[in-house]
């Protein structure tokens, strides 16, 4: 369970201060696929990196499995960052000069995990996208949705409880889109792990059990389809 | 993250930008061209030097032994003594008496004392021959000699040996020709009438010839004799002058376990200043370490040089891959192995520059070998030698600059901010 209680994130100085987020609380139940929906500059990309532990808001606690991981330290961070969430990004963040097989074998030598257990992991990882036949190919002479697959693969490599994606299908089209978007929430429902998404895409918003909205850095409404 | 994925993540993103690596070594591998080229350089000089003095002297010999002389005030007048001066140009040296040789041959760790005979014979010649100006010196054992003929290894009785060129000058055809020939060595009677001097024939039986040494400084042209005979010459040659009974100075040689070093502190507290055979030769290393230490700072500056080159590429590196370096602190890469990440590749960098620079440097010495030992006329001596030891010190050391000049980049790489750098577009 993820619960943010009482968030306030404010950047800049003195006179220049802007709040990016303002007091904002919820709670994420295990599981759950969510999606952060606003306008650019809302503050929902400052909410996705506060819950995923990237930024650290001023104000508040973000209690992920009991634990507040504002208040760790930075080696907790990097090891709850590497066991327990990934990310997917818009822009895909997939090494071009390297090969698929190695592009998702970072995440797992990052965590430490043994050179003989990561084979497996990893042909797992790339037969759950349906890039297997890829392994040895490198990742700029892929297409765009097979890049995001790629990404996708990397970040399910390392069996996180929670998936982060920004925007994963707004550099797709929507054929395209719509296989990554499969992918995740499949995913999502057959490893029981939380889903959530900052997007501006209502329809792909309208596929998560919650729609978190937010504005000016403060919660609008939260929907739940359930 | 594991120090072997790190090193072969490092290694890879070299790979992947291979013109810049390959430039960047190539910066360093002028320095170590330089380092290994000039280590080799030494360490051949210093071994041909080496090769020069177990030629030309005994590692158990003390040269030049004569009396310790009061560093006194050579303007005021001195008090008589009735020690045997000898006056060259100014310079008083106080000479050997019998009574100083056998004083030496008590010292501790004293094997034999031979003293030094200044004696020029007139001319020497054999029967049916011209008459040619010659130099003598008493035979020594150690001193390495190549023969074209005979066995001198230990000469004894009235034998000689003579070089090359004059066994061709007193007419023997070939080498083995002149062994157990007989030539006639004319020594002046001391004391006699300076303008019609009286001479004497020594003769001697030629026991061996030998070549031009390549190394070697003497033997080369020089008659060689036993001690004894020399001697004797020697006591005709100043029989009634002043200079009868006294010697120059004398050569001492140590025991054999016996340290030279030791001799000759033994003998400078009996009173007689000696030089050991690396005292005698030791300003050839002198010149050879001068001349490696300026060549090695020549390398130092090149690799001085290559270390801005790397602390450059390596920020150059940060920059263009602040994506990548966002992307695996977001997985969760501890700064550390971000750090370690970039030093490794400097270290790769500094790998690769030491072994392509030490490459060629065998290579290029391995080429230049022959052709300088063919231009000096040095026979099959080798004057760059590389010492593997030294080459891999080299590579060491460059490594660890390369890591110490790839810190900053490093540091730069670890404090990236993931928010920041994953914004760059």
């Amino acid at each position: 369970m993820i619960e943010v209680k009482n968030v306030t994130k404010t950047y800049g100085k003195k006179n220049n201060t802007f709040v990016a987020l303002d007091d904002v609380s919820f709670t994420i139940p295990d599981g759950a696929s969510v999606a952060i929906l606003g306008k650019s500059g809302s503050g929902k990309s400052t909410l996705m990196h506060a819950i995923s532990g990237l930024d650290k808001p001023e104000k508040g606690e973000i209690i992920i499995d009991g634990k507040n991981i504002l208040a760790l330290n930075q080696k907790a961070i990097d090891k709850f960052r590497s066991k327990t969430i990934s990310f997917i990004f818009q822009s895909f963040f997939v090494q071009a000069n390297e090969s698929c097989y190695d592009n998702v074998s970072l995440p797992l030598e990052i965590s430490g995990t043994a050179a003989s257990r990561r084979r497996k992991r990893i042909e797992d990882a790339l037969s759950a996208v349906e890039l297997l036949d890829k392994k040895k190919s490198r990742a700029r002479d892929l297409s765009g949705g097979q890049k995001q697959r790629l990404a996708v693969a990397r970040a399910i490599v390392s069996n996180p409880r929670i998936l982060f994606a920004d925007e994963p299908t707004g550099n797709l089209d929507s054929a395209t889109g719509k296989v990554v978007e499969d992918l995740l929430f499949g995913y999502n429902k057959n490893n029981d792990v939380t889903l959530i998404i900052v997007t501006h895409d209502p329809d792909l918003a309208k596929r998560c059990d919650v729609q978190i909205h937010i504005k000016d850095g403060k919660i609008e409404s939260i929907e739940g389809n359930k | 993250m594991k120090l072997r994925d790190i090193t072969i993540r490092a290694g890879r993103s070299l790979k992947h930008a291979k013109a810049r690596t390959l430039l960047t070594s190539l910066a360093i591998g002028v320095g170590a061209f330089t380092i290994v080229l000039s280590l080799a350089v030494g360490a051949g000089g210093r071994q041909y030097a080496s090769n020069i003095i177990s030629s030309n002297t005994n590692e158990h010999a003390l040269y030049n032994v004569s009396v310790k002389q009061d560093g006194a005030d050579s303007s005021k007048p001195k008090k008589y003594t009735d020690a045997q001066i000898a006056n060259y140009g100014g310079y008083e040296m106080v000479l050997l008496k019998q009574s100083d040789i056998d004083k030496m041959a008590k010292v501790d760790g004293v094997n034999s004392v031979m003293p030094y005979f200044t004696i020029v014979p007139k001319y020497v010649t054999r029967e049916g021959q011209e008459k040619y100006q010659a130099s003598i010196e008493p035979f020594q054992s150690d001193v390495k000699l190549e023969y074209a003929a005979g066995n001198a290894n230990g000469i004894e009785g009235d034998s000689v040996i003579i070089p090359d060129e004059y066994r061709e000058a007193l007419g023997f055809k070939n080498a083995s020709d002149a062994i157990g020939q007989k030539i006639q060595i004319y020594i002046e009677k001391g004391a006699s009438d300076p303008l019609n001097p009286e001479l004497k024939a020594f003769e001697y039986t030629v026991v061996g010839v030998n070549k031009k040494p390549t190394v070697a400084v003497n033997g080369g042209t020089t008659l060689q004799l036993t001690s004894d005979n020399m001697k004797v010459m020697n006591n005709y040659n100043v029989q009634g002058t002043p200079a009868y009974g006294t010697y120059m100075s004398a050569l001492v040689m140590a025991k054999d376990n016996v340290s030279t070093k030791t001799v000759q502190t033994n003998l400078d507290k009996a009173g007689y200043t000696s030089k050991t055979a690396e005292d005698l030769m030791g300003f050839i290393f002198q010149f050879i370490n001068v001349l490696q230490a300026i060549l090695i700072g020549f390398g130092a500056l090149a690799v001085l040089t290559s270390v801005f080159g790397i602390i450059n590429t390596q920020y150059i590196s940060v920059l263009e891959r602040t994506q990548q370096i966002g992307l695996m602190k977001a997985l969760g890469m501890r700064r550390r192995d971000v750090g370690r990440l970039f030093k490794f590749e400097a270290a790769w960098v500094g790998f690769l520059g030491g072994s392509i620079g030490s490459i060629s440097a065998v290579i290029s010495g391995t080429i230049a070998n022959p052709i300088i030992s063919k231009s000096l006329n040095l026979g099959s001596v080798n004057l760059i030698v590389f010492e593997p030891s030294s080459i891999a010190i080299v590579i060491v050391g460059l490594v660890v600059i390369s890591v110490v000049s790839g810190i900053l980049p490093a540091r730069k790489a670890a404090k990236l901010n993931p928010i920041e750098a994953l914004r760059t577009e």
